[in-house]
């Protein structure tokens, strides 16, 4: 082996070492919970901490006789719909306001940010005042509407600059085969935007996923979400450490499985319009 | 003419639909007709902290709908959580949830709100007797009674009786003078001194009592704020003096599940909190050193013994449209019958009632190596009852005690001096109550 091929050699091996750290110390909190989620609460405690244990399902099997499982299909189905609900309203709306030659355009962008210019909490009580009278308190179609209403600017900003990315003379190529509007959008514009709807929707998501403000003030028992019911194991006398670390584990497995599903979108919808050329 | 005559058959149709629309309601009438019934059937809505209690009631609703016809829901929920709902529900008088517990530093808040049905025309007088008197006090407004109390967690210590001996203490240190000494004596790198738990504006009125000092001038009828007196900057440097520099390492930050497990694994030998919390510190299943642990009074100051006490009770929702009902569910709820069932099968030791903590079989499940639980729990109570717990119950209190603790932190952490650090409590607290409309005297 040459010195030179050796010496590339040990430059890669200490950059995948560097990785290596880095990813480590990234992912350290996630690890320590997986790994506390499946020992005892003993083990939990002990100091110093061992490395090496028998590893037990038992808070797994604890959590399952709880009501966590209601809580957790509450949030996959709220997140779902609202994320499907939002970029059907959301994406046509976005192109209208991409494409469109309305003098009022940059007005109606500002106004539909309106939901996202106070912190939740200013929102919360006239909400709760309004679900009361509307019998919406502890429904998931309450959640939904809730979630859409901060979700549908996302989409709309989002999308309506990857709308606005792409050349209008491909719509126009459409036009003169003869598509109408809707045609060259379905057919020829969101096609191409996969990645930024792809972008959108994880983020759609994720905002519905993790909520606990809404989920909080919203719910009583029925359509409490999994960040509200991880909470609730900590109990007067004792925090059940298994069952929050079990859950936590449990609610991290959606969105790592969507993300790794439309990871290749994503990072392409990232980066999209980030080199012209 | 063959318009009309659509239009005709149409109509037979309608005619027929009709009917036959006619006839399923006057099938349909019996099952209407029962449904008087069922509207009649009350059901009420309870909300509370998760805990072993209302892990009893659950167990017991199909009894308590037995008894009474009234079917009970009940939702168990962390205190962050209920502290938060319990607000919005009560605030908006939604009416949803018939029953609530009255969180006790809460109380003076919902109850000068007017959030609370008074209980009077309810109670029965002779069994009110049953509760002890601190129990019974922060949610007793004259003569008026807004909530029954169900848990009063009284301050005691748990110890190693092992480790106290061999530092040449035969009995726990009767005064915090005497527990600084100890502690000094006592600690080492592998087992520290002291623990209790982060809740730091209930743990330090121990100290901040024993020694005169006290949140406030004259609770409920004086609010001037008291931080920065010589006894609250004393015990403050006392107490956070305990926290860094022999409790385990993070000493003002550790949780009760925490300080539980520093005993459990022979990491400290000392634990002040409160006995719902110290209790479990025998738990055979967790620890090797159940045998070695022993329980006594918290240490008293100059000034006498001021152990706390922290009381919770279930409340009628003023906008509940189901009071009958959400009382039949109080007074079982809080009943001797009950609450004796959840000390012995559910391990409640903090019980509200006398009668409980006195029957025998409650004293023989409670009584470990010769010392009466039941009988320690009951004398706090009873100490308490003096009304010097008011200072917890005055409705401006959450926040203050939010900011007491992030003084404290900031002493045992070194950040500020005691008198720094209670100084510019005091400040801030001064500011936060001359906000609520509060007269501050100096």
């Amino acid at each position: 082996m040459s010195s030179r091929s050796l010496a590339r050699m040990i430059r890669r091996g200490a950059a995948l070492a560097v990785v290596a750290l880095l990813l480590l110390v990234v992912l350290f909190p996630v690890l320590w919970l997986v790994l506390m989620s499946v020992r005892t609460e003993a083990e939990s405690f002990r100091m110093p901490p061992q490395l090496f244990f028998t590893p037990t399902a038992k808070n797994y099997l604890d959590l399952m006789q709880s009501k966590f499982f209601r809580a957790f299909e509450n949030s996959v189905v709220t997140s779902t719909a609202t994320t499907v609900l939002s970029l059907l309203l959301g994406v046509p709306a976005a192109y209208a306001l991409g494409r469109a030659q309305l003098r009022p355009e940059r007005l109606l962008s500002l106004w539909v940010l309106a939901t996202r210019m106070a912190p939740p909490i200013a929102f919360g009580i006239p909400f709760f005042l309004i679900y009361i009278r509307l019998d919406l308190i502890d429904t998931r179609l309450g959640l939904v509407l809730i979630y859409l209403s901060f979700n549908l600017s996302l989409v709309i900003w989002m999308m309506r600059a990857f709308f606005e990315g792409l050349p209008a003379s491909l719509e126009e190529a459409a036009y003169i085969d003869g598509a109408g509007v809707v045609g060259a959008f379905v057919r020829v514009t969101l096609p191409l935007s996969a990645p930024g709807l792809a972008t959108t929707a994880i983020f759609c998501f994720l905002l519905s996923w993790n909520d606990f403000f809404y989920s909080l003030i919203l719910t009583r028992s029925e359509a409490v979400t999994a960040p509200v019911a991880i909470v609730n194991f900590m109990d007067y006398e004792r925090w059940e450490y298994g069952k929050i670390t079990a859950a936590a584990s449990l609610i991290m497995l959606p969105v790592v499985a969507f993300s790794l599903a439309v990871r290749k979108y994503l990072i392409r919808g990232l980066t999209a319009g980030a080199v012209k050329g | 003419m063959s318009h009309t005559s659509r239009s005709h058959r149409f109509s037979r149709r309608q005619f027929l639909g009709g009917a036959a629309a006619a006839g399923a309601l006057a099938a349909a009438r019996p099952v209407l007709a029962q449904a008087p019934a069922v509207r009649g059937k009350v059901t009420i809505k309870m909300m509370q902290v998760g805990h072993a209690y209302a892990a009893g009631l659950t167990e017991n609703l199909a009894v308590f709908e037995q008894k009474t016809g009234i079917k009970a829901e009940i939702d168990q929920m962390s205190f962050p959580i209920l502290n938060q709902r319990s607000d919005l529900e009560l605030s908006t008088g939604s009416g949803a949830y018939d029953v609530l517990q009255m969180i006790f530093i809460r109380s003076g808040r919902w109850i000068r709100a007017g959030w609370a049905e008074p209980l009077n025309p309810f109670l029965d007088k002779d069994d009110l007797g049953d509760f002890a008197a601190g129990a019974l006090a922060p949610f007793r407004r004259g003569d008026t009674i807004y909530a029954i109390p169900w848990l009063a967690d009284s301050t005691v210590v748990g110890y190693r009786v092992d480790i106290l001996e061999k530092g040449g203490y035969p009995k726990p240190p009767e005064t915090f003078e005497a527990l600084q000494e100890m502690a000094a004596k006592i600690f080492t790198k592998e087992t520290a001194a002291f623990v209790t738990q982060d809740n730091l504006h209930w743990i330090w009125p121990n100290w901040l009592m024993s020694y005169g000092g006290n949140f406030f001038a004259n609770p409920p009828d004086d609010l001037s704020p008291r931080l920065d007196s010589p006894e609250a900057v004393k015990t403050a440097e006392m107490f956070t003096t305990l926290l860094s520099k022999y409790s385990p390492p993070g000493g003002a930050k550790l949780n009760q599940d925490i300080a539980e497990a520093m005993m459990h694994q022979g990491k400290a030998a000392y634990y002040l909190d409160g006995f719902g919390n110290v209790q479990h510190i025998i738990d055979k299943a967790k620890t090797q050193f159940a045998d070695s642990m022993a329980f006594g009074n918290t240490p008293s100051g100059p000034k006498g013994h001021f152990p706390q006490l922290a009381v919770h009770g279930y409340l009628i929702n003023k906008g509940s449209k189901k009071k009958e009902a959400a009382w039949e569910f109080i007074k079982w709820a809080t009943g001797k019958e009950m609450m004796l069932q959840n000390a012995l099968n559910k391990g409640h030791l903090a019980c509200t009632r006398s009668s409980v903590l006195n029957h025998p079989e409650v004293k023989k499940k409670f009584t470990w190596h010769g010392s009466d639980l039941p009988a320690l729990h009951e004398t706090v109570m009873k100490r308490a009852g003096a009304g010097y717990m008011a200072y917890r119950t005055v409705p401006q209190f959450p926040p203050i005690g939010d900011r007491v603790i992030i003084a404290l932190t900031a002493i045992a952490s070194g950040q500020a001096s005691a008198a720094e650090g209670m100084k510019a409590a005091q400040r801030d607290v001064e500011a936060l109550l001359r906000k609520d409309g509060i007269q501050i005297k100096s």
